[in-house]
Order: C-alpha cells, then sequence, then structure tokens
C-alpha cells in the first residue's frame, strides 16, 4: 500500500497536468462559468414561458424557478456531453496519440494509471458541475430575482429556503454526472475511441431518457442512470420526500462500480505491445 | 469504424432488449389513481389559496376547502393506473364565492409523466382565464388555470373512496329531422363512478311527445331515437333529463328543430 501511494499520486499529477494542458477541457469549464449568463437573460426576457418544462412558466419572473429550469434542461444531454469531453478521452487519448507504451514504460502500473486516470475524470465532472451550478444560481438569482418559489404541491417556499433547496437539487445531480462519467470511460477503454467515449454517453443518456419517458417499462425505470436526474423532485414537494434520492444513489453506485470494474478488467487484459 | 459502431450497437441492443423483456413481463406504474387523488388536492389548494389573495378574497384558506379529487383514466375499461395525457381528475371544494355546479365538482383534464408529475388544467367557469386581474385591477396569471405537481412514487396507495357522479349532458346542438319528423338525440355522458342511467323527456313546447330511457358508461356517448316524430310545425324541442343514475344537467335543454 505504502509503496503504491506515491506511484497513484504523481500518476494523478501528471494527469491533471495533461488536463490543464487540454484545450476542450477548458473550454469546458469556461462554458459552464459563463453559458448560464446568457441564457438566464435571454428567458428572463421571455414574454411567453417555456411551460412544457417543470417550474418553466414561473422562470421569467422567479430566479429560483429559472435556476430549477436550467436544471432540468442541463440533465437532459448537458451534463453527460460535459462531462464525457474528458472522462470519454482520458483513456483513448493515449490510444489516439499511440502513447500507452510510454506510459506504461515509466514504473507506474497499470492499476496506478486506471486510478489516476479516473480520478482525475470525476474530480473534472464534480468541477464542472460546482462551476455550472454556481453560476446559474448566482446569475438567476442576481438578474431574475429571489422572490418566492411556488414548489411542486403549489406550496409558497421562502426565500432563504428555496435557496438551499435549489442548491441541493444541484447537488442531487452529482451521482449520476458521476454515474455518466464512468460509463464514458467504460466506453473510452472499450472503443479506443476518443469519438466513441464522448458520444457515446450522450446517446446514450439520451436512450435512457427515451425509455424512461415510455409507459409499460416501469419494472426498468428505476434502474436507469437518468432517472437519478429527477430524484430534486422530491425536494419541491410538501410534504418532501426522498425514497428516489436513495435509490438513485444507489443505482448510480451500482453503474459506477459496473463500468469502472469492467473498465478496469478490458484495461488490465489489454496487449499494449502492439502500439 | 468498426469499433465506433460496435459497443455503441451493444449497448443499445442491451436496453431495448432489457426493455422489451420487461414490458413483456409485468410492471406496475408508480402513476395510480389513489397517489393523484391524494396530490391533485394539496396542489390546487396551495394554488387556490393563491387565486384568493390576488383576487382579494377572504376568508379562502388551505384548511377551509376541503378540495376532495376522484380521478380516472380514460373510461371504465382502462385500468386507472400508468402516465398518459387521458387521465381527468374531479375535483369539489368549498368557496362561498365560487359554488359548485349542481353535480358537485369542477373537471380537470391531467396529463401525467411517467417521472411521478402531473400538468393540470382547471375547468375555466371555476377556475377563470389564463390571466385575472388582481385587486388592484392589474392583469397577472392565474395560478390555477394551469398548474404542475408532483408525487411520492413511494407514498400512500390505499384508495382514498372519493367518488363522484358521471354528469350526463346534451351534445347535440340541433336536432335534424328526416322525411318522417324522425330525429336523433346525443347524449354525452361524463367521467365519474357509475356511468349514467334515467330518462329523457321530450316536449315540443307544448305538449310531451315521449319519454326515451337511456344508459350509457362513463367517458362515452349514445344516440337515442325520439319516441315520436317531431310535429312539422314545431321550430324547438325540448329535452329535459331526468337521471337515476349520474347527475343530470341544470335545466331542460332546448333544441332548434332543422328540417333534413
Amino acid at each position: 500500500m505504502s509503496a503504491a501511494r506515491p506511484g497513484v499520486v504523481s500518476a494523478l499529477r501528471w494527469e491533471l497536468r495533461k488536463l490543464r494542458a487540454q484545450h476542450r477541457a477548458r473550454v469546458v469549464l469556461l462554458a459552464a462559468l459563463l453559458a448560464p449568463v446568457p441564457i438566464v437573460v435571454i428567458i428572463h426576457g421571455q414574454s411567453r414561458p417555456p411551460k412544457d418544462t417543470l417550474f418553466g412558466r414561473f422562470a421569467p419572473d422567479n430566479g429560483f424557478a429559472l435556476a430549477l429550469l436550467v436544471l432540468g434542461f442541463a440533465s437532459q444531454w448537458v451534463l453527460p456531453l460535459l462531462v464525457a469531453i474528458v472522462a470519454g478521452d482520458v483513456f483513448a487519448s493515449e490510444d489516439q496519440h499511440g502513447t500507452w507504451k510510454t506510459v506504461l514504460t515509466r514504473s507506474t502500473s497499470r492499476g496506478q494509471i486506471f486510478v489516476a486516470k479516473t480520478l482525475t475524470a470525476g474530480g473534472f465532472a464534480v468541477v464542472m458541475l460546482a462551476l455550472l451550478a454556481a453560476s446559474t444560481i448566482a446569475s438567476s438569482y442576481l438578474i431574475v430575482g429571489h422572490q418566492p418559489l411556488t414548489g411542486l404541491s403549489g406550496q409558497v417556499i421562502g426565500s432563504h429556503t428555496a435557496l438551499s433547496l435549489v442548491a441541493a437539487s444541484w447537488a442531487t445531480m452529482l451521482p449520476p454526472t458521476l454515474g455518466f462519467a464512468a460509463l464514458a470511460i467504460l466506453l473510452s477503454v472499450w472503443s479506443r475511441n476518443p469519438a466513441v467515449g464522448i458520444a457515446a454517453p450522450v446517446v446514450l443518456g439520451l436512450v435512457m431518457g427515451l425509455v424512461g419517458a415510455l409507459g409499460g417499462v416501469e419494472a426498468i425505470r428505476p434502474l436507469l442512470l437518468t432517472t437519478s436526474f429527477e430524484a430534486w423532485h422530491g425536494l419541491l414537494t410538501q410534504p418532501r420526500f426522498t425514497g428516489p434520492l436513495v435509490d438513485g444513489l444507489l443505482v448510480c453506485g451500482g453503474w459506477s462500480i459496473l463500468s469502472l470494474g469492467a473498465a478496469y478488467v478490458l484495461l488490465r487484459r489489454r496487449d499494449i505491445t502492439g502500439g | 469504424m468498426r469499433r465506433i459502431i460496435i459497443p455503441v450497437l451493444v449497448a443499445l441492443v442491451a436496453i431495448i432488449g432489457i426493455g422489451s423483456a420487461v414490458m413483456a413481463g409485468s410492471g406496475t406504474s408508480s402513476v395510480t389513481r389513489a397517489r393523484l387523488e391524494r396530490s391533485l388536492p394539496v396542489s390546487f389548494t396551495h394554488l387556490y389559496v393563491q387565486q384568493a389573495h390576488l383576487l382579494g378574497h377572504t376568508g379562502v384558506t388551505v384548511a377551509s376547502l376541503h378540495a376532495k379529487a376522484m380521478c380516472d383514466k380514460r373510461g371504465p375499461d382502462v385500468a386507472d393506473v400508468g402516465p398518459g395525457g387521458d387521465w381527468v381528475g374531479l375535483m369539489s371544494w368549498d368557496d362561498p364565492q365560487v359554488p359548485m355546479p349542481p353535480e358537485g365538482y369542477g373537471k380537470f383534464e391531467l396529463n401525467v409523466h411517467s417521472n411521478d408529475c402531473f400538468t393540470a388544467s382547471g375547468p375555466t367557469k371555476l377556475t377563470g382565464y389564463l390571466t385575472i386581474n388582481d385587486k388592484s385591477g392589474r392583469e397577472v396569471t392565474n395560478p390555477v388555470f394551469e398548474f404542475d405537481g408532483c408525487f411520492d412514487p413511494q407514498g400512500d396507495n390505499t384508495a382514498t373512496g372519493h367518488e363522484f357522479p358521471s354528469l350526463t349532458s346534451v351534445t347535440s346542438t340541433t336536432l335534424t329531422t328526416d322525411a318522417d319528423g324522425g330525429a336523433v338525440l346525443q347524449l354525452g355522458c361524463g367521467t365519474g363512478s357509475q356511468g349514467c342511467s334515467g330518462t329523457v323527456v321530450v316536449t315540443d313546447g307544448k305538449r310531451v311527445l315521449g319519454q326515451m330511457p337511456y344508459s350509457a358508461k362513463e367517458e362515452s356517448t349514445t344516440s337515442l331515437t325520439l319516441p315520436a316524430p317531431v310535429p312539422a310545425t314545431a321550430k324547438e324541442v325540448t329535452f329535459e333529463v331526468r337521471p337515476d343514475t349520474g347527475a343530470g344537467p341544470s335545466g331542460p335543454v332546448t333544441l332548434p328543430v332543422q328540417r333534413g
């Protein structure tokens, strides 16, 4: 254990350095930080509210509703895409550049490199989500305002409670976002192609969203990664319910463990010598 | 290229495979009548109090409304379970300033999604149009014209026992007669617990032309042939619905006669 640690840490340091040098990782973080501002301004200026999404009807003149509308939109495909841009590339880029042999001839094992790359992708997901959430909540709070929010049971939620509930709702995006990161890692290792690693999780997310919206497949619905993206609804009803949040945590944990386990096995068994 | 397609295909096939396997088996939806009947009145009550506040009505509180709902998915032959745009909610509430119609409830159209959220649109006669004028005369959005709500998919699923009668209504707008004076009347039977039955008394303004018994399932229409020909001189025919089960229209319905 004590011998392995410095290996992981130095591998992690190296991965972070590669990430920092990556143009698109910086673009994603910058987009997460800046994109919410024009979106908030545009929806705030709408005379006809987007009623077909939850909280859409209140969004043009309620900052909390607007932050939740953006949340509902982001969970459809934006979060899987933003997270996959790094997680779907972190392994496959070594294939793309033909650098596996170089990486593995150093004194780090495949296991250590796997841990370092996974931590990098996971850490990026956390930072990206935190930036997007903070930027969305702050810009809707400052641009649209902090009027009392009408919740999902019609109840009026005071500004202070609303702010913490909106922040908590954004925080519940973390488990499914990490689940998608793990899925992207698996696809990245499996396909050895960054394009698959980035695009496939988005497509799978859309397919899961579609399956989840169908009637008649109720037994499969709780097992989908995308279902957890809607678990926050329970925080905004009266009384609150957290059953879907707990289920979502278990389901996302399951997806992550299976995906990472399969990815690790694939990486361990790979013949790298061929280049 | 093969490398790109194969994993995606495998994953898609797996999802579709599991999905259809589950579909072939039995899945029970979390969208049920009992959960909707508990959730809809809660959302409505909160928003109705907001509306009363906007209108300046006093004495309307969450506790005073006693809202009760009966929900039904498309007619008596369809199980009241699962998402869809074909849910109807009948709801009664106590507001002295807005009395219920004779049948005792207002009808809400519900679009229920698989994510345990719904959109309800209210009966405009009772709840008003998209915008209302508040007590200071400003035009504001009516909170109960259309509203969203969500319920706990693991919430209480025991039957509430709330039931309302179906409303029988005359759906014909004119009475078209054939060469011999024969005519057909269309009756509609709305959402409710037991369907509609009773008699329709037909008069041409002066004398009774006859009586027609009727019986219809909820959410269906039925055609009744008039018991006697419409007199050649009659310009209007009046129908009085006397229900045995279900509720009837608030008064007799008079239809103009159109010679065919």
